[in-house]
């Protein structure tokens, strides 16, 4: 079977992450990127899928600069078959999901997997448009997956509020990645040896003709306000005092 | 013509080896330290990186790619970031793969080479250091003699990685020409576990790396076909100790990057008068200058292995590289101790294994290759 992966490049969350002053954005300086988190479970989970069902190949889509590149090369080190790098700027989610949508129509694929969302924007929302233009059935949040032995439907098990909900649905279909879906493998050395050889095709967003004209425009980002260091009370009397008149909570 | 950038599969090769050292050998080092036991999983997940079977070539089993002692210094550093003893562990099957490989008969390779491409981890080893005050690495006390086709190995080894477990050795001797009174000549040759004369002896108990499990190994006589012995003459055996300087300096960097980072943080934590401790001069002139050395201990160390890549001798480069590795990782996990005070000296802090580990540079010979 053949499985689309979404491959997003975003900064490493071990990176402390600074706003610009213009609150445009943020300070991109010797940030370290990394493939999304979320996106890297897809890729393990396509993985696997790949190694229980013979002739399977997972393709890997990114959309954003060229330098995103570099998270493709760690995907195919990993043990993805190839790449597509859809060369555009910031795209919105609709964008994003048109995009795919469009991709989705040439490739063909019998399986969509991306991450629940990004943790840069954190916009938990491509995964969901994406299912939507395609008409497709969606299983979001999936902390664990499993195919029918004829691989024409999948069931999808979703940590929800108080306990676990499975759903079922026939494929092709979009399913979106949760923390707990698995533990992505390390790239091994031999594997980065060979994702060099591996196909990486770059196609301008111009190319595709699809309206990535932007919905949503980022104002403004700010950092949250940092936390005040606590306080310690002599007295039950004060506590109720100071939630009262300075908290203003009770 | 100076260019310090990786290159892309370098780099890449440096993320997953800095997310493994993060995730999976950091966590383990306190407990490894202190039961002298690296748990199974952790070495086959170390082995699936490949870190060994990648530069074996195709026709044994393994991925053919090139050896490069610069990617070998990267590696090395990341992993002794994590923790020097499991690094040691881990890598320890390239002390006898990589000499075999660049140097070894077609025949040695095709007895040993195989065994290290399989599924599982596979122990190697090494036998360079000897347990004798006026041990010379250039000139090894072991002797090797020539006796019709076959080689005949005696003498005493000690700080032998993995001894207990590895099926092969590589083996430091000294060959003299003539009737034994000319100058001794490196020379490195592989000798099977199995070899009438050899012994393993008990576990060391050393100060530092104590989760990586050291032995003295015992030569008595033992006798070793030709095609075990390394070609490459006095250059080759001096390319093998460069390629090995250049991976102990290389760890002696992660090391102390470890003991730097470990302090820094530590020292923007603690609060002291108002204020962290890190704002104290006192504290911050020494981490400036921890951070100094370790990129100074670093450059050192790729400039030698980039000349090993280049097919140049590289021993001046080598030995200034592991002899100021050797002092200042020292110099940095002591300084990281004093960083935290009271709390450097007592064992919930990782800085005194640290230090424990750096002192060891000082005396490692041969224990890593690069």
């Amino acid at each position: 079977m053949k499985i689309l992966v979404t491959v997003k490049r975003v900064p490493d969350p071990e990176t402390s992450i600074k706003v610009k002053p213009d609150g445009t954005g943020i300070v991109t300086d010797n940030i370290k990127w990394v493939v999304n988190p979320f996106d890297e479970i897809g890729v393990e989970e396509a993985l696997r899928i790949k190694e229980k069902v013979a002739g399977s190949e997972v393709v890997l889509v990114s959309i954003g600069d060229k330098v995103a590149q570099e998270q493709l090369r760690t995907g195919l080190a990993m043990g993805a078959d190839r790449a597509i790098l859809v060369l555009a700027d910031d795209l919105d989610p609709l964008g994003v999901a048109r995009v795919l949508a469009k991709l989705v129509d040439d490739e063909k694929p019998d399986l969509i997997i991306m991450g629940k969302q990004a943790i840069d924007d954190d916009s938990n929302a491509v995964g969901q448009m994406l299912a939507e233009l395609l008409g497709w059935p969606q299983g979001t949040f999936a902390s664990q997956i499993e195919l029918s032995d004829d691989q024409k439907s999948a069931s999808v098990t979703r940590e929800v509020d108080g306990g676990l909900e499975t759903l079922s649905f026939p494929l092709p279909g979009v399913i979106t990645a949760d923390l707990r879906l698995n533990e992505p493998r390390y790239a091994s050395l031999p594997g980065i040896m060979k994702a060099r050889k591996k196909e990486l095709k770059e196609i301008p967003v111009a190319d595709l003709g699809v309206d990535v004209t932007p919905r949503v425009t980022i104002t403004k980002m700010e950092p949250p306000p940092s936390r005040e260091a606590g306080k310690i009370v002599a007295s039950v009397e004060e506590l109720v005092n100071l939630l009262h008149t300075e908290a203003k909570v009770i | 013509m100076i260019d310090f950038e990786l290159d892309e599969e370098q780099q890449l090769i440096r993320d997953t080896v800095v997310s493994f050292a993060r995730d999976e050998i950091r966590p383990h080092a306190r407990e490894a330290d202190e039961t002298g036991v690296i748990p199974p999983a952790l070495v086959k997940q170390g082995w699936e990186l490949g870190l060994v079977q990648s530069i074996i070539p195709e026709e044994y089993g393994g991925f053919g790619n090139p050896h490069s002692a610069v990617t070998g210094a990267v590696i090395d550093e990341e992993l002794a970031y994590g923790d020097l003893s499991i690094a040691m562990h881990l890598l320890a099957p390239r002390l006898i793969t990589v000499p075999v490989v660049e140097f070894g008969s077609d025949e040695l390779k095709k007895t040993l080479l195989p065994a290290f491409c399989g599924e599982d981890f596979q122990a190697g080893s090494a036998a360079v250091m000897e347990p004798r005050i006026d041990f010379d690495v250039s000139a090894p006390a072991t002797r090797l003699v020539r006796e019709g086709d076959d080689y005949v190995v005696t003498g005493q080894k000690c700080y032998v990685p993995l001894g207990a477990e590895a099926q092969h050795f590589l083996v430091l001797a000294g060959t003299q020409n003539g009737n034994g009174s000319g100058a001794v000549h490196p020379q490195a040759l592989v000798v099977a576990r199995d070899t009438p004369g050899l012994t393993v002896g008990e576990r060391e108990r050393n100060m530092g790396i104590k989760a990586l499990a050291t032995t003295g190994l015992g030569l008595d006589g033992c006798k070793v076909p030709g095609d075990h012995v390394l070609s490459g003459g006095d250059e080759g055996s001096a390319r093998l100790a460069n390629l090995s300087r250049v991976a102990l300096s290389s760890m002696a960097v992660g090391v102390a990057r470890a003991a730097y980072d470990y302090a820094r943080d530590y020292a923007k934590e603690r609060h002291a008068f108002g204020q962290p401790i890190a704002q104290k001069q006192a504290i911050a002139f020494m981490l400036a200058e921890m951070a100094m050395e370790v990129d100074a201990m670093r450059l050192l160390t790729w400039e030698a292995a980039w000349k090993l890549d280049q097919g140049a001798d590289a021993t001046r480069e080598a030995y200034l590289a592991k002899r100021y590795a050797a002092d200042m990782s020292l110099k940095i996990a002591d300084n990281a101790v004093q960083v935290l005070g009271g709390h450097g000296y007592i064992r919930d802090h990782l800085v005194e294994l640290f230090l424990r580990n750096a002192r060891g540079f000082a005396t490692f010979e041969g224990l890593a290759i690069a």
